[in-house]
């Protein structure tokens, strides 16, 4: 059995970086490969260099025994490989059917005028994108848009397809049908290639897995045995693999991590009667649609609170409120007995509350440290100085880079370097929006150490997250939001033993 | 990159769509234009000729612009090659229909010789390598031995009247509208549009986008340059400077701004506004560009999508709500 996909020896480098470094793999007929290692391992570049978008330093990519290494993206589209984006990117400002249309317009198949429509309104139904053909693809949640993503690959009627990462930002019920779609897809796509973190995808959907780290194949074999591969479970997969000796806890780091954070966060006093963050029925109206639809909350001082709920609900809009960056409609935030509502996030910021935001946002034309100290520029430089030098001895590996650009880090480095940043103003409140997205769970895992200390000093959280086991260990108390209301509250415990709770994410 | 024409880009409104509604009102229209001559006066055509000048070029600029995201400075480079080409060719005899379809040859050909260059940049960049373009060709020509130099060429055509002009501006006018309309219909449409918005990912659903900004700059240039060449038979002396000038750019990126790029009607719209305005003003030439400019940029801040965008949206709008 001859390889449909075949790689020899690429070699992709960024300046000094190498992405990919003489990496070999071959993807049989019928078969649907698994890619997974840490962020930064070179993943992404693989399906660049597949697709045509990235052209490697060396090495030739083989389809179905024809070198395409020279071929442009869309010569290789045209030959059957087609491929999703790990961000949406859809054509904003054309409807749904439009993007679909033009994939199925440009494939390799030659497809009449009359056969078109049928073909396309087939692949919009099957993805469940029919009530919205007709909509701007622009205006889709992201869960849509990952559809629309996997609609318009499929609409050049691929031999292989190439999945970057479109379980990320899912929540379980999602996760659950993008498995039965992949599933479904086996019969008439030769071949796919996964690349994923959501382990659920990979355990039931992939033949073989490959494991990368720094660009060099670590192994690859049948999904089972990689999985359960020790080395795997220490470069990759950490608690995940629930084996005893990854959850060892290193109680000089903590200490150290606890004496450096004394400095960086502001324990607010708590006065009785009086919570630290105190919403009252907000109201956030985007266009014709409501976001948020009355929402009160409060926070006492030093209090670690989970924000959760479905894509769309609502979690994000309510993170953006609390730091001024969207108005509000109607309704009032107050903090430390001040009301912030209408202020500038510059102000709100000053006030105590800062924010990890979603996507991490680093400022990728600054150095490590620069992007640090653009998150505390207020303070005066002996009090900069020694807020940098605490961050650093909390996240090592920025001090080791620090001269490096700030997008340089691996993904779960870069969530360090943000939530570094948030902690160069000392605040009060910390707001953390989806801070697992898109990391391995390794890296969740050191992240989620680093919270953990967060919170142990008594800096008051609000942590909005998909992941809510992770979320759940956290916090002190719940929140489930779910369009634009808050449905259901109270202690992760009881959260956890209420089924209502997976009910609120279905609706 | 966030830069000012990813801006002006990500404004233009909705997907257009063409249906045989459309070609019925360009037929209704184009009937009543043809008959203005018989019932206005010389005046009245020479404002229409304007109008009718305006709209094409800009209407053409928006094949480009508007649809495909090349966002070019670059028109007046298109423009002086029709020019030049009607006085050349019409000088050395060649029939004036004959003169037209050899301008609109010449400047497709130089969008093919000029496209690896300038398809290597994106955005911003494009443009400023469109606008350095066509000032090269202006001092090109005005330096070269074979173009008149700064005199120019006079054209041995005989002059035609006011509303002969008239007329094959309507014709060509209707001609752009109706190729405009054509390939808004066809499977380029989506190409374009899809290469505006991201081209990576058009490129990895399998257009050839380097193909796809040929055929629309190529395009876009033909016509302005078939519009041009019909300028040198009004003018009957063609200059570097009046051929190759900056002004011709201005007008047209101004009228399609205010009408609202990427929009069929727009450019038309654009046209009318310019012109009338032009004729209002024009006991004031000292404050007349001034007005234009405050007005454009009025139209930037308040109504971005520029007039017809903005109307449309509107009406869109009430149609959901009601």
């Amino acid at each position: 059995m001859t390889a449909v996909l075949q790689l020899e020896s690429i070699t992709k480098s960024y300046g000094g970086v190498r992405a990919l470094d003489s990496l070999s793999l071959e993807v049989a007929p019928g078969e649907v490969l698994g890619v997974i290692g840490p962020n930064g391992a070179g993943k992404s570049t693989l399906i660049g260099v597949i697709g045509g978008a990235l052209t490697p330093n060396s090495g030739t990519v083989t389809f179905d025994g024809r070198d395409i290494s020279k071929l442009s993206s869309a010569d290789r589209a045209r030959l059957g490989i087609g491929r999703t984006y790990q961000i949406p990117r859809p054509f904003t400002r054309m409807t749904v059917a439009d993007n679909v249309r033009l994939a199925a317009t440009n494939s390799g198949h030659h497809i009449s005028q009359r056969e078109l429509e049928p073909f396309v309104a087939g692949i919009l139904e099957r993805l469940g994108l029919t009530p919205f053909a007709e909509e701007v693809a622009g205006k889709l949640p992201l869960l849509r848009r990952k559809r629309l993503e996997l609609a318009r690959a499929l609409a050049l009627k691929p031999r292989v397809l190439l999945l970057d990462e479109i379980g990320a930002g899912l929540v379980r019920s999602e996760t659950e049908e993008l498995i039965a779609i992949i599933q479904s897809l086996r019969t008439e796509v030769e071949s796919m290639v996964l690349i994923e973190h959501v382990m659920d995808v990979i355990s039931q959907c992939c033949d073989r897995t490959a494991v990368l780290d720094f660009g060099k194949m670590v192994t690859i074999d049948e999904t089972p045995k990689v999985l359960a591969d020790p080395v795997v479970a220490s470069l990759y997969l950490g608690s995940v693999a629930e084996s005893a000796d990854a959850v060892v806890v290193d109680e000089d780091k903590r200490a150290g991590i606890r004496a450096s954070l004394t400095s960086l966060v502001s324990v607010a006093t708590s006065v009785p009667g009086t919570p630290l963050l105190a919403v009252d029925d907000i109201w956030v109206r985007y266009g014709g649609l409501n976001a948020l639809k009355g929402v009160s909350l409060s926070v006492n001082a030093g209090e670690c609170i989970a924000l959760l709920g479905a894509n769309g609900a609502g979690k994000t809009t309510m993170a953006r409120s609390l730091a001024g960056a969207v108005p509000l409609t109607s309704g009032t935030i107050s903090f430390a007995g001040k009301s912030i509502a209408g202020l500038r996030p510059d102000e709100v910021t000053a006030l105590g509350i800062a924010q990890c935001m979603e996507g991490r946002k680093i400022f990728g034309t600054l150095s490590i440290e620069e992007n640090l100290i653009a998150g505390g520029l207020d303070a005066r430089k002996h009090v900069k100085a020694e807020r940098l030098e605490a961050v650093y001895s909390i996240f090592p590996i920025l001090k080791q880079r620090r001269k490096n650009s700030g997008t340089a880090l691996s993904g779960g480095q870069q969530q360090m370097l943000a939530i570094g940043r948030a902690l160069m103003s000392a605040p009060t409140l910390l707001v953390f929006d989806e801070i697992s997205l898109g990391l391995s769970p390794i890296a969740v895992d050191e992240v989620y150490e680093a919270l953990g200390a967060i919170r142990d000093s008594g800096v008051a959280m609000i942590v909005v997250e998909q992941s809510v086991d992770r979320a759940l260990g956290l916090a002190d108390r719940a929140m489930v939001l779910g369009q634009g209301e808050i449905t259901l509250e109270g202690k992760p415990a009881e959260l956890l033993a209420d089924a209502r709770l997976l009910s609120s994410y279905l609706g | 990159m966030k830069n000012g024409i990813s801006i002006l880009l990500s404004r233009i409104a909705t997907p257009t769509r063409v249906g045989p509604r459309d070609f019925i009102i360009v037929a209704v229209l184009a009937a009543i234009a043809f008959a203005v001559p018989y019932f206005a006066g010389t005046y009245q055509q020479e404002v229409g000729f304007r109008i009718l000048q305006l709209g094409a070029l800009a209407a053409a600029w928006n094949i480009a612009a508007g649809y495909t995201g090349l966002v070019s400075l670059g028109s007046a480079a298109f423009f002086g090659i029709g020019v030049y080409t009607m006085a050349i060719a019409s000088n050395a005899g060649l029939p004036i229909a004959l003169c037209v379809v050899l301008a609109a040859g010449v400047a497709g050909l130089f969008a093919l010789i000029v496209s690896p260059a300038l398809f290597r940049l994106r955005g911003l960049y494009f443009t400023v390598g469109t606008l350095a373009l066509a000032e090269a060709m202006r001092i090109f020509v005005v330096n070269s031995p074979w173009f008149g130099g700064q005199a120019g060429i006079y054209l041995t055509a005989r002059a035609p009247k006011a509303y002969d002009l008239y007329w094959i501006a309507l014709l060509i006018a209707v001609f752009v509208v109706v190729c405009v309309l054509l390939l808004l219909r066809s499977r380029w449409s989506y190409r374009m549009q899809a290469v505006r918005d991201d081209e990576d990912v058009a490129s990895q659903l399998g257009v050839r986008t380097y193909r796809t900004k040929l055929w629309a700059f190529g395009l876009s240039g033909a016509l302005i340059a078939i519009v041009g060449s019909i300028q040198a038979l009004n003018q009957g002396i063609v200059q570097p400077n009046g051929g190759f000038g900056m002004s011709w750019t201005i007008d047209i990126v101004s009228v399609a701004i205010i009408g609202g790029m990427g929009t069929k009607v727009g450019p038309w719209v654009g046209a009318v506004f310019i012109v009338l305005l032009g004729e209002f003003l024009i006991q004031f030439p000292e404050i007349h560009l001034a007005v234009v400019g405050v007005v454009l940029v009025l139209v930037i801040r308040f109504m971005p999508n520029g007039i017809w965008g903005t109307l449309t949206l509107a009406l869109q709008k009430n149609r959901n709500f009601s």
